[in-house]
């Protein structure tokens, strides 16, 4: 059955994605470029019947590798769409302008990480501090704690 | 002050303040009330507002968004007042010391506010009903 998926996919998602593999029975990885990455999710959301479980963002020095994740629950398959946002310019578009689930995991990839959703409708922070000092990204792999001071902090944004 | 100080000896009013705590503290105080070791017979009782208390029971490392609200309770609470820094997170910020969104033990970020203030550690993961209850009474001996 997995196979069936596998070739399914080969041919529907021809010349959108760099390749994809299945290391395992019930998974498969996808590579995709930046800019296709939605278009990618969008189909395998609408389309091809996969939910949405989450999205992880990683720093991996040469940028910020995000990885969505979706099920398909009827064939057992986890399939993970991975993407390489390079620096310096951390920009891709944002999915959850049409699909709702995903504005969330992208205002927290936005606030720890320090990627930019284009088109995301509600950019505020997500579980940072108000107070915590802008242009500083806590899961980057350059940030130490002694980056941020007591003085950076800006207690007139928390809200009291 | 006097007449405070006497006051202040009979029937400790807490205020019980989580400042991103895990919440493991905050079940431990509970166990003080319990009838096991029942600290109302001592007149020791937790009230829901700060300005009703003689002394606030701080839980957990402070992080950047509890530390304006910590110092606004510290302010609302009637002096002289006695802040018991409760857990390990309480008294040195355990295990979160280096994490992005702590700024401080309670007492690094109360002396800020008030360098004189009166500040009981009670260490422990939770700490022992036993360890809390001579903790209270050392910080009183101490007032």
């Amino acid at each position: 059955m997995s196979k069936e998926v596998m070739k399914d996919l080969r041919e529907k998602l021809k010349g959108k994605i760099i390749d994809i593999v299945q290391p395992r029975k019930k998974r498969i990885y996808i590579r995709v470029e930046p800019k296709k990455a939605p278009e990618v999710i969008e189909y395998l959301f609408f389309k091809y019947k996969c939910k949405f479980c989450t999205a992880t963002g990683m720093d991996i020095r040469e940028g910020i590798e995000i990885i969505y994740h979706l099920a398909r629950e009827d064939k057992n398959m986890v399939i993970n769409v991975k993407t390489l946002v390079p620096y310096p310019n951390l920009e891709i578009k944002s999915i959850g302008k049409k699909i709702p689930a995903f504005r969330w995991v992208e205002r927290e990839i936005n606030e720890m990480l320090g990627v930019t959703f284009i088109g995301h409708p509600d950019m505020r922070r997500l579980l940072l501090a108000d107070s915590f000092p802008k242009g500083k990204y806590p899961l980057r792999k350059d940030f130490k704690h002694s980056d941020v001071n007591d003085e950076d902090y800006d207690y007139e944004r928390s809200g009291l | 002050m006097d007449v405070l100080k006497k006051a202040f000896k009979k029937s400790i009013w807490v205020f019980h303040l989580s400042t991103a705590g895990c919440n493991n503290c905050d079940i431990e105080v509970l166990e003080l009330l319990t009838p096991r070791y029942d600290v109302e017979r001592f007149g020791i009782k937790l009230v829901g507002s700060p300005r009703h208390a003689d002394a606030l029971l701080v839980c957990g490392a402070v992080n950047a968004h509890a530390k304006p609200r910590l110092l606004e309770v510290y302010r609302q609470t009637p002096k002289p007042c006695l802040v018991v820094a409760f857990g390990s997170c309480g008294c040195s910020s355990g295990i979160f010391r280096d994490s992005y969104s702590i700024v401080g033990p309670v007492d690094k970020v109360l002396r800020e506010e008030d360098p004189d203030v009166k500040i009981v550690y009670i260490p422990g993961c939770p700490p022992k009903p036993e360890a809390m209850i001579e903790g209270i009474v050392m910080g009183l001996g101490a007032i």
